[in-house]
Formats: C-alpha cells, structure tokens, sequence
C-alpha cells in the first residue's frame, strides 16, 4: 500500500532553492503538511500534501543535538500552525549519490513514529537543470522498517507545471541566495527559517 | 566627466576589496567570485596590478565550482605564461582535470609535482580529495591519517578528518581529531562546541556529560554561540531526565538548563525573531 504524496509548488521549490545554495554540502530538511482533522477509514487514498518545506542544514548532516533543537522548535511552530512534520528529504554531497544514508533512513524512522505516512524523499541531483524540465525527487514509504522506493513523476505534484515554472524562474534569479536554514538561523537568530520572502516570491509566481 | 571616472574608480576598487575579503574568510561563494571576478578581469586588469595574479587563481578556482570551463582555462593559461614550470600552477591544472571528472589524469599531475617535491602538501591533499569525490571513504581517512603522521600540525586536515570520521559515524575517531585541534587551539569556540556536539551525539551518561562541560566551554570561550547555548540546554536536560543520575547531579542540571533556557529567550528577544518559542521545563 503506497501512500500518494503531493507536493505544494513552494514546498518543491524550497528544496531544489537549498540543494542549489549549496552545491558542495549534503543538505537535508523537513516536509511539513497540514494536519487532518479526521482520520477517515479509508484515510491512505487521501493524498498528503506537502504544503511546506522547511530547510535544515548543509554540510555535516550526522550529529544529533541541533537536528534534535530543530525538531522540536519546528514540532512547536507545526501545532501552532496546524500542520504536521510529514517528510524528509536530503541531498548528498556527491553528486552521483542519490541512495539513502544512515542520516535519512534514522531521521525518517523518527518522523514515522509520529507520522505513519512520513515520505523521505531522496534528491537525484544529477537530474537537476536550470529548466526544471522533470522532477528530479525520489520517494521512499516505510514499510515494516525498511523504506521501499515509489516513482516520483508529475503525478505527485499538485500542480507539475506551476511547480515547474515557479522553481526555474527562483532558480534563474538566484533567490537561493537569499533562503535561509535552520544552520543560518543558528549563526544569526534573525534569519527566519520560514522564510517569508520566498514565500512571497512563490506566491507572485502563483 | 570627472564624476563617472571617480565613479569607475570607486566601484573597482569595490570590487577588489570584496575579492581580497572572500579570499582572506575562504569563502565558496563561487558564483559571486566569478561575477565579480571576471568584469574585473576583462575590464581592469590593468589596474590590478601584480594583484592580478592571485585574482586569476581565485576566480580560476571559483570558475570550476561553477562549470565555467571556458573562464577557467583563459585564467589558467595567463598564470602558465607568467610562471612556467610553477608547481602551484600544476596544482591548479589538476583541479581542473578533477572538475571535469578525469581523476586519473589529475592523480598523475599530482604524483609529478610530488616526484619533484615529495613534501608539497597541496598535491598530497588533493589527491586525499580525489579519493572523496570518488565515494572511497576508507581510502581517504586512511591516507589522511598517514598524512597527518607527517604534518602533524596541519590543522586543516584534522577538521578534514575529524569530518570523514563523523560521516562514517565514528564519533570517537572524531572526537580524537577535535581533542588534537582544542589542544593546540584552546580559544577555539568553534572546536569546543564541534567537540560537545560528537560527545552528545555518542551517547550515554558520561558522554553527554562532557558535553555539557564542553559546552558550558564554547559559551565561555564565545557568549554568543547559538549552538553551544541550545546545547548546553539539552544535554543538562537530558542529563536531569536519566533515572541512573542522583539527586544532587539532578537538581545541578535543572539548573543549568533553567539558566540555557533563559538565555535562550533573551537572545531571540533581543534578535527580535520572528518566530516565538518559550522552552519549556
């Protein structure tokens, strides 16, 4: 049974916007979806949708106390806004290597605790062009703990091409100089991993 | 007129202050450098100087991190002609046959500049390099060990290291490095707080304990330390909640993580953060 994940254009573009500020570091962050009033019986046909993303760190992806602080002030901010920790997603360092690590298989298992359809999606970056022309993502579901790989294609988009127009046009424009990480809040409290002004950006593009 | 000439002037040197900051913090903002870089080289090379020469080698490199083959090899070609048989130059030509994936060649580039000067750490570290890029993490902490018999002081390659160990989750190997880069660095806040955060990461009682120790000694060493701040709050809770500690430890960690988390506050207060967050006990 596999659980149909859609993403929400800002929550797609934020992703590839990190991986491109940061070309030579693993990145990695959270997905974040609107929590369900009720879970219906046949609740796995529903599709969550991905409707944020929030960027965590960049270069060493393997130490546990700032991924720990992070999980829990971005726990908090969800249940203020009524959305719920639903996936999460990495790049690797190298670029040939789009496999899941120990880092995402653990990080992942630790959100499916609280979210059993938690995503960890994979970034392919040897697919990523300017143009945005194919989704470039990986999906895993886990599954009795072992995290099976499903296609990503323009299905799992809630809209492909708005997702596909809005993240190229980011791109050209280099507005991943200006996002923000949980790293780059933890080196200057003011910058805001929730990053309103691309938000706006994406909205614009909307 | 007079006013644009002055406005020339302003904005070159502009330009080349910016280039000498990024070069002095090392900076990998590539794109920028070859923005910045190549109007200065095309337009004002003249101006430069015997600055030029670093110029080239900066922006050469900046060049390769973004696919910009072409500006490279005109950078490259201006630095062969100046310094013929140079080995820094060699270097560099091997940097360039790695951005494009030719790792053999690049490897024998470096063994001829180490055949003629056995002792030259850069080709010794780029080859280390090559091995990372290639996914051949044993090989790699294995060759940056022998090299660091050698250079033992070669600070750069115990960070290297110490980061090879924690993404092979070897945090005690880790550890070993940041123990060897605090010794002969002991002011160090960043190495202390890196330090803390393998420590947690370890695990166990006495693990996280030196970690908060560690961590109370990055805050020392820098107040402002986000990082060592959020830490020290966690381990002392951490510490607080394990039913092995007694009484006394207890009440000392509560403590001191009442004391993070109110330190924690301020410093959003005062950051006038946009997110609103009160740890609570």
């Amino acid at each position: 049974l596999s659980y149909f994940c859609l993403f929400h254009s800002g929550a797609y573009c934020k992703m590839l916007l990190h991986a491109a500020k940061y070309p030579h570091c693993a990145v990695n962050g959270l997905l974040v979806a609107e929590k369900q009033k009720e879970k219906k019986k046949d609740s796995h046909s529903t599709p969550i949708l991905c409707v944020d993303c929030i960027p965590l760190f960049h270069g060493t992806l393997a130490l546990a106390p700032m991924l720990e602080v992070a999980l829990t002030l971005i726990d908090t901010w969800c249940k203020e806004n009524k959305y719920v920790i639903a996936g999460y997603y990495q790049a690797n360092e190298r670029t040939k290597d789009f496999r899941p690590n120990q880092v995402a298989e653990k990080v992942g298992a630790r959100i499916a605790e609280n979210f059993s359809e938690a995503a960890m999606i994979m970034v392919d970056s040897t697919r990523f062009t300017m143009g945005c022309y194919e989704p470039i993502l990986a999906i895993y579901d886990h599954h009795e703990n072992k995290w099976k790989c499903r296609d990503c294609n323009v299905d799992s988009f809630e809209d492909w091409c708005e997702a596909q127009k809005i993240t190229s046009a980011l791109l050209e424009g280099r507005s991943y100089e200006s996002l923000i990480d949980f790293d780059n809040h933890l080196d200057d409290l003011r910058n805001d991993w929730t990053n309103p002004e691309i938000n706006k950006s994406v909205l614009h593009l909307c | 007129g007079f006013d644009n000439w002055n406005v020339l002037i302003i904005v070159f040197t502009e330009m080349r202050d910016k280039l000498r900051k990024w070069r002095e913090d090392n900076h990998r903002n590539s794109e920028q450098i070859v923005d910045v870089g190549e109007e200065l080289i095309n337009e004002h090379a003249s101006k430069l100087g015997d600055d030029i020469w670093i110029i080239y080698e900066q922006v050469m490199i900046a060049a390769l991190d973004c696919s910009r083959d072409d500006l490279a090899w005109t950078c490259l070609q201006e630095l062969k002609r100046q310094f013929p048989g140079s080995q820094r130059v060699k270097r560099l030509a091997g940097m360039r046959l790695e951005a494009l994936e030719k790792y053999e060649d690049a490897s024998k580039q470096y063994d001829s500049i180490l055949q003629d000067d056995p002792t030259n750490t850069a080709a010794r570290k780029r080859k280390i390099s090559i091995l990372k890029a290639q996914g051949k993490s044993a090989e790699a902490i294995r060759e940056l060990n022998e090299y660091l018999e050698q250079f033992v002081g070669d600070q750069e390659a115990w960070h290297e290291l110490s980061e090879l160990y924690i993404n092979e989750h070897d945090y005690g190997k880790a550890a070993f490095c940041l123990e060897e880069l605090m010794m002969t660095n002991p002011h160090n806040h960043l190495y202390c707080e890196q330090y803390a955060e393998v420590k947690y990461t370890q695990g166990g009682l006495e693990n996280l304990e030196l970690s908060r120790k560690y961590f109370a000694q990055a805050l020392k060493l820098n107040n402002r330390n986000m990082r060592a701040l959020f830490g020290l709050y966690m381990s002392a809770s951490h510490i607080a909640a394990c039913p092995k500690v007694n009484a006394t430890v207890k009440k000392a960690n509560v403590r001191y993580a009442a004391w993070a988390t109110n330190q924690i506050n301020r410093a959003y207060q005062v950051s006038h953060a946009m997110c609103c967050v009160l740890l609570k006990q």
